[in-house]
């Protein structure tokens, strides 16, 4: 059989695709990915598209989690300083309830007990990162104002309802509890029992004292009750924390196992492209010159 | 009984047959690298012996002509194979623009779909603050844009491949004129039945560049080659050609009519025009219809969600996207129509700092839409199937590509030019034109022995 001489078009063609070998693996090498468009692997740039969207949640849920922390535990840290507020009043009436107290004296009692009520407005109005935690979603608005038509001396201007956050795809955490369910309840109101502390340390009467003490007694049993809804929603976010950064390796593992590359193979494949490369291109300058011309007298 | 004379005569045969002999060959060195030349052997043949007074004398040597080696169906394997690979060529390079939309570069609609996921998780856990809120509407107008650049990256391969159809028409116009033409030629020149020599290669190599550009199918008459295409539209018969024509269609791109103005697009299929056709008419098409169903039913339940909740001044959510009206064209279209960050409807009782129709809104990212998928998914299908014709169309021509070489080989190897076999006959004819020349002075010396026979003159 006649055999084919024109090498060309087969020289040209091992070459291309010992350059494209070659281009591949370098761009492995230098991108890091092994998946540089979606026809390097159809599949796995389609799992990408997911793995991207999660990631970016992810590291959202992460940020979110972080924030609400810090705002869960100052609230918590509020009503710490609530309860020691309350047990401060209790004491101040127990030592008037004892009716060993002159008069003056319960006048001062009463006047202490007066700024106690301050300092929980004060907490009741906590502000952080400029939102009021204790206003319900009525964030915008000091939650108690002075308001002497009150029979406690402060007015609610928050409403009842509470935000979840988004910390998870299927997971939202409760982060607040409206200021009307933690100091103005109805059965329980930390302001109204103080403020009956007063009149009643005013009024001057053992009974009424005494009376009003143990409310202020229950509010603080209250208040706590209303404090282990905080700590759930703290520990509810660690554990959530701890979760999201295990979520966090394992999008980063499947990114890796989807379009990342062994760097250790890639480097070999390289180096292998590149030594089949430079033998297929010495091949052909070996191969192409060849000729019977070449071994052939010129003509006499 | 022969005389000296015919053995002189037998000598400048030679001598003339080695010379056409040498005129083959160096006419095959000389287009060793001419596209579509075949080789030339000369065709030589032993003269009848003649009766000479009863003994039989040699008659010679005759050049019959000079024959082209060709393989007529290997070059009909190779105009099927050129088509289908100009066609996967043409289908891969377009895809291969399409698909860098499609690439996680961070401004594709994967990453602007992720920004404005987040950017609903952050307004999650701090919905009174403004600059998140504008966050929310950056976001949602990046991923705007995202849908429009994919739509318009789409319409513009779409758009390239439209003109493709139009250049690809006159290539096939003029290369089926030439053809005719060479036809013609032919027809006059050649005696019918006979090889066309370097015309017929001329005309092969048309042919072949012709089936780059469309399938054709090819048939032999009296008048010549018979050229049509795929589907049997007439290009060439004979010496006439008929020209393709183009018309705006209604959707419009360019539709492809026969001479006799019937519209044949459809009906085109391989080389570059059957590619381009196919890319422009239904690949690109179904994408657009996936993108522009996903930007529709997206928007449309954003636009829903954002519709449950209240803005920060207490106003009931208007609508956060902008569409155009049904599914066509609203990956091109959509827009963000809010105008201030206090307009994203974030709060569900109306106060100000109420998150509660955040989740509607995130849940638009994790419901399914009315196409049965999430939008991350239905995105994420679209990737594929882009990533799965690029990477098919990429195998398809690889796998042609071998072939076709394969196919190039064996013509080369009935065909093509081999410079040392040449070079061996250019040795082997100028000894035999040395050796015709031979016997010529050899008739010359002893016709100058006889005539010196009777005379003391030395002649």
């Amino acid at each position: 059989m006649r055999v084919n001489s024109n090498l060309v078009p087969d020289v040209l063609a091992d070459l291309q695709q010992s350059q494209q070998t070659l281009n591949t693996a370098l761009q492995e090498v230098s991108t890091g990915k092994s998946v540089n468009q979606p026809s390097d692997n159809p599949g796995a740039s389609a799992t990408m598209v997911q793995n991207t969207i999660e990631t970016g949640n992810v590291d959202q849920y992460t940020q979110n989690v972080t924030s609400l922390l810090s705002t869960v535990q100052t609230a918590d840290s509020a009503l710490s300083s609530v309860v020691t507020s309350l047990t401060q009043a209790v004491s101040l009436g127990t030592e008037a309830a004892n009716g060993t107290t002159n008069s003056a004296n319960l006048q001062s009692l009463a006047s202490q007990v007066q700024s106690i009520i301050t300092s929980v407005v004060s907490e009741a109005n906590l502000s952080y990162n400029g939102t009021y935690v204790f206003g319900g979603t009525a964030t915008a608005q000091q939650p108690y104002t002075a308001d002497s038509s009150s029979p406690t001396g402060y007015v609610y201007n928050g409403n009842n309802d509470t935000n979840s956050v988004a910390v998870g795809d299927q997971m939202n955490v409760q982060i607040n509890l409206p200021g009307s369910q933690i100091f103005s309840n109805s059965s329980n109101s930390v302001l109204g029992s103080l403020s009956s502390l007063v009149s009643a340390l005013q009024s001057g009467s053992t009974s009424a004292i005494s009376t009003a003490t143990s409310a202020v007694s229950s509010a603080i049993s209250y208040v706590s009750q209303q404090r282990v809804f905080y700590g759930d929603a703290e520990s509810q976010l660690n554990s959530q924390e701890t979760y999201l950064q295990q979520e966090t390796v394992t999008l980063t593992s499947q990114q890796t196992s989807l379009v990342g590359v062994n760097m250790t193979q890639a480097a070999t494949d390289l180096t292998q492209a590149e030594t089949a490369n430079s033998a297929a291109l010495a091949a052909a300058a070996k191969v192409l010159p060849m000729s019977l011309i070449n071994y052939l007298g010129t003509p006499s | 009984m022969g005389s000296l004379n015919t053995s002189l005569f037998i000598g400048l045969q030679g001598l003339e047959a080695s010379q056409a002999a040498l005129n083959a060959t160096s006419n095959n060195i000389s287009n060793s690298n001419t596209p579509g030349y075949t080789r030339e052997v000369p065709q030589l043949s032993a003269n009848a012996e003649a009766d000479v007074n009863g003994s039989y004398v040699g008659g010679g040597v005759t050049l019959d002509g000079i024959q082209s080696v060709r393989d007529e169906l290997l070059n009909l394997q190779i105009q099927q194979q050129t088509s289908q690979q100009s066609s996967v060529d043409t289908q891969s390079s377009s895809l291969n623009t399409i698909q860098s939309l499609f690439s996680n570069t961070g401004i594709d609609l994967a990453s602007s779909l992720t920004a404005f996921s987040s950017s609903l998780q952050q307004l999650s856990a701090n919905p009174s603050s403004s600059a998140v809120q504008q966050a929310v509407i950056a976001a949602g107008q990046n991923l705007a844009k995202s849908f429009n650049s994919t739509a318009s990256g789409l319409a513009s391969a779409q758009t390239s491949a439209d003109q493709e159809v139009t250049q690809t028409v006159a290539q096939i116009n003029s290369l089926s004129g030439q053809i005719a033409t060479l036809n013609a030629q032919i027809g006059q020149t050649v005696p019918s039945g006979q090889d066309g020599g370097t015309l017929q290669d001329q005309r092969d190599e048309l042919v072949q560049q012709l089936s780059q550009l469309t399938s054709v199918s090819v048939t032999q008459s009296t008048d010549g080659e018979v050229i049509t295409t795929g589907a049997g539209t007439p290009l060439v018969m004979g010496a006439q050609s008929f020209s393709l024509q183009t018309t705006t269609g209604t959707d419009g791109m360019q539709q492809v009519l026969d001479s006799n103005g019937n519209n044949i697009t459809a009906s085109l299929t391989g080389g570059q025009i059957g590619g381009a056709i196919q890319v422009r008419d239904q690949t690109i098409p179904g994408y657009m219809n996936t993108l522009n169903t996903l930007a529709s039913q997206f928007a449309t339940a954003f636009n829903s969600a954002q519709a449950m909740g209240y803005d920060s001044n207490g106003n009931a959510g208007q609508a956060f996207f902008n569409i155009p009206s049904g599914t066509t064209g609203a990956a091109a279209g959509i827009s963000v129509a809010l105008t201030s960050p206090s307009q994203v409807a974030i709060s569900s009782d109306g106060s100000s700092g109420s998150n509660g129709n955040v989740a509607n809104l995130s849940a638009v990212f994790t419901n399914t839409l009315p196409s049965g998928e999430t939008p991350a998914n239905a995105y994420a299908g679209l990737v594929f199937q882009v990533g799965n014709d690029a990477s098919n169309a990429t195998a398809q021509s690889t796998a042609i590509g071998q072939s076709l070489l394969q196919l190039t080989n064996q013509q080369s190897s009935v065909s093509g030019v081999n410079l040392d076999e040449e070079t061996t006959n250019l040795i082997r004819f100028q000894t035999a034109y040395e050796a015709a020349a031979r016997i010529i002075s050899t008739m010359q010396a002893l016709g100058t022995v006889t005539l010196d026979m009777g005379s003391s003159q030395s002649y």
